[in-house]
């Protein structure tokens, strides 16, 4: 009877009729496997033990992580809320004047979108839309920016078109510098009228039933110098006014399809009758419907010239 | 770098590094995208300054506390994929002759070359083959317990042995073969 034999057959009780070459053979396969089962516990304890040290780093990572996240929040919050303070709130003079609504959303806690009034040199009454190009932070801070040159540029001039050519003349070398740019909606009220200069933004007149589209052909802030167009269209009781950014009409539905502008001057048309807020939350509601998600800033201010 | 020149500063082949740079990755020592950037980074034709190979060994130590298993558990895969991946399964045919390719001229010596005071050098200074004994005398560069590690894996690689094992009996230059 032959070791392999007695392996093969499982038969431990014919050990004793092995040869002593085979007893040998037994022998030191049995300290064979006692050495490599010695090495691979070893290999096994060192790599276990690893993965703990691993685990525990990994805990500690993550609780600093979590702190880091946190203060981030904190940051951001403030940051949320002294963008917040940025933007216009009560405007009893422009009440006075005008029916308004506004809709205001950013992606993220701060986002590129900034709109203002304004009460220019000559005493009338003017809106600016900006829609900074990226999101976020970086976005958040360009708009604090840009009110602030907006401040300074308002005690120096007062017609639309010089506003912005100053704004532009006195930004574009930051701007560029931080490769963004903006795109500018800014219209200033007459007693029957209203001016403005558009580079990139978007804006839309119902006047009598009708549709007027705003020329968005200026250039944006932050791109070139370049003398800037102003238009003049009528505004009177009863006339609504839009003005928005693309984060709506871009915004895409399930199929992959544009809100629209169209979508969204049609729904101002037809509900041009409606009060302001009502406008406003007709568009909401469709615009609610139509989207999948939000994939930029969003705003969208509604104005009517109230009886005088 | 040809074969023929004799570099002034030690070099390491790319066969050997490879194998080294799979049997980390293998062992998961090194994982994701460093462990593609490892392998990438190693061309098997071309010679490597020595410095990368300790670059490695380096990591390795860093990477655990208790990290001489590991090292033995290294060389010994190292020595398999060579043997059932690589040219060694046509090289050797039982596991007693690895201790003379490892210590010949096709051996250690043909994939590290430089000075000799850096390079050292991988003798068989005795080998019994009826008592399954073997002394090998080394000073080469390379980590003792990686190098212990390799000649296990190669002797054990054929899979005519049942015991082997190496131990440094003290003298880490020492490395005492035992194989049955």
């Amino acid at each position: 009877m032959t070791l392999d034999e007695i392996l093969e057959g499982r038969d431990p009780d014919r050990l004793s009729e092995l040869s002593r070459e085979d007893m040998r053979r037994l022998f030191w396969m049995y300290k064979g496997l006692l050495k490599r089962v010695e090495r691979d516990t070893a290999y096994w304890q060192a790599t276990n033990d690893n993965l703990r040290t691993a685990y525990e780093r990994l805990d500690e990572q993550e609780r600093e992580l979590a702190r880091a996240y946190q203060t981030i929040r904190q940051d951001l919050e403030i940051a949320q809320q002294v963008q917040h303070a940025l933007l216009p709130k009560d405007h009893p003079e422009m009440l006075a004047r005008f029916e308004f609504s506004v809709y205001h959303k950013q992606m993220t806690e701060v986002g590129g979108d900034y709109y203002d009034f304004y009460r220019l040199r000559d005493g009338s009454h003017a809106i600016g839309v900006f829609d900074i190009s990226g999101h976020g932070v970086s976005a958040a801070l360009i708009m604090a920016y840009l009110k602030a040159q907006l401040v300074q540029t308002m005690e120096q001039v007062s017609r639309p078109r010089d506003i912005v050519e100053y704004l532009n003349n006195a930004t574009v070398g930051f701007l560029r510098e931080v490769r963004r740019y903006a795109t500018v909606n800014f219209v200033a009220f007459g007693e029957r009228t209203f001016r403005y200069v558009c580079g990139g933004g978007y804006g839309v007149l119902v006047r009598g039933g009708e549709v007027h589209t705003f020329n968005k052909g200026d250039p944006f802030i932050g791109l070139r110098r370049r003398a800037y167009s102003e238009y003049e269209l009528p505004f009177e009781t009863g006339d609504v006014l839009a003005l928005y950014t693309d984060g709506m009409v871009e915004a895409q539905d399930s199929a992959g399809a544009d809100y629209s502008t169209r979508r969204l001057h049609e729904l101002v048309r037809t509900n041009a009758e409606l009060p302001a807020n009502q406008i406003l939350q007709r568009c909401l509601d469709d615009y609610g419907q139509f989207r999948r998600v939000d994939a930029d800033d969003i705003t969208l201010i509604v104005l009517r010239r109230r009886a005088a | 770098m040809s074969d023929e020149s004799e570099p002034s500063e030690p070099v390491v082949h790319g066969a050997l590094m490879g194998g080294f740079a799979q049997a980390c990755v293998n062992l998961n020592i090194v994982a994701g995208r460093r462990a593609t950037a490892l392998l990438a980074d190693i061309d098997m034709g071309r010679w490597f300054p020595l410095s990368k190979w300790m670059e490695i060994e380096r990591m390795v130590g860093e990477s655990y506390a208790n990290v001489e298993p590991i090292r033995l558990k290294l060389g010994i895969e190292m020595m398999t994929l060579w043997y059932h991946h690589g040219p060694g399964k046509a090289l050797i045919h039982r596991g007693a002759d690895f201790l003379h390719f490892q210590t010949g001229s096709h051996g250690i010596a043909s994939v590290i070359r430089g000075p000799r005071e850096v390079v050292g050098s991988f003798d068989l200074a005795e080998f019994d083959s009826e008592r399954g004994h073997a002394v090998i005398r080394s000073s080469t560069p390379f980590d003792k317990t990686i190098e212990r590690g390799v000649l296990i894996g190669g002797v054990m690689a054929p899979g005519d042995l049942y015991y082997v094992d190496v131990t440094n009996d003290g003298d880490p230059n020492r490395l005492v073969v035992e194989f049955h």
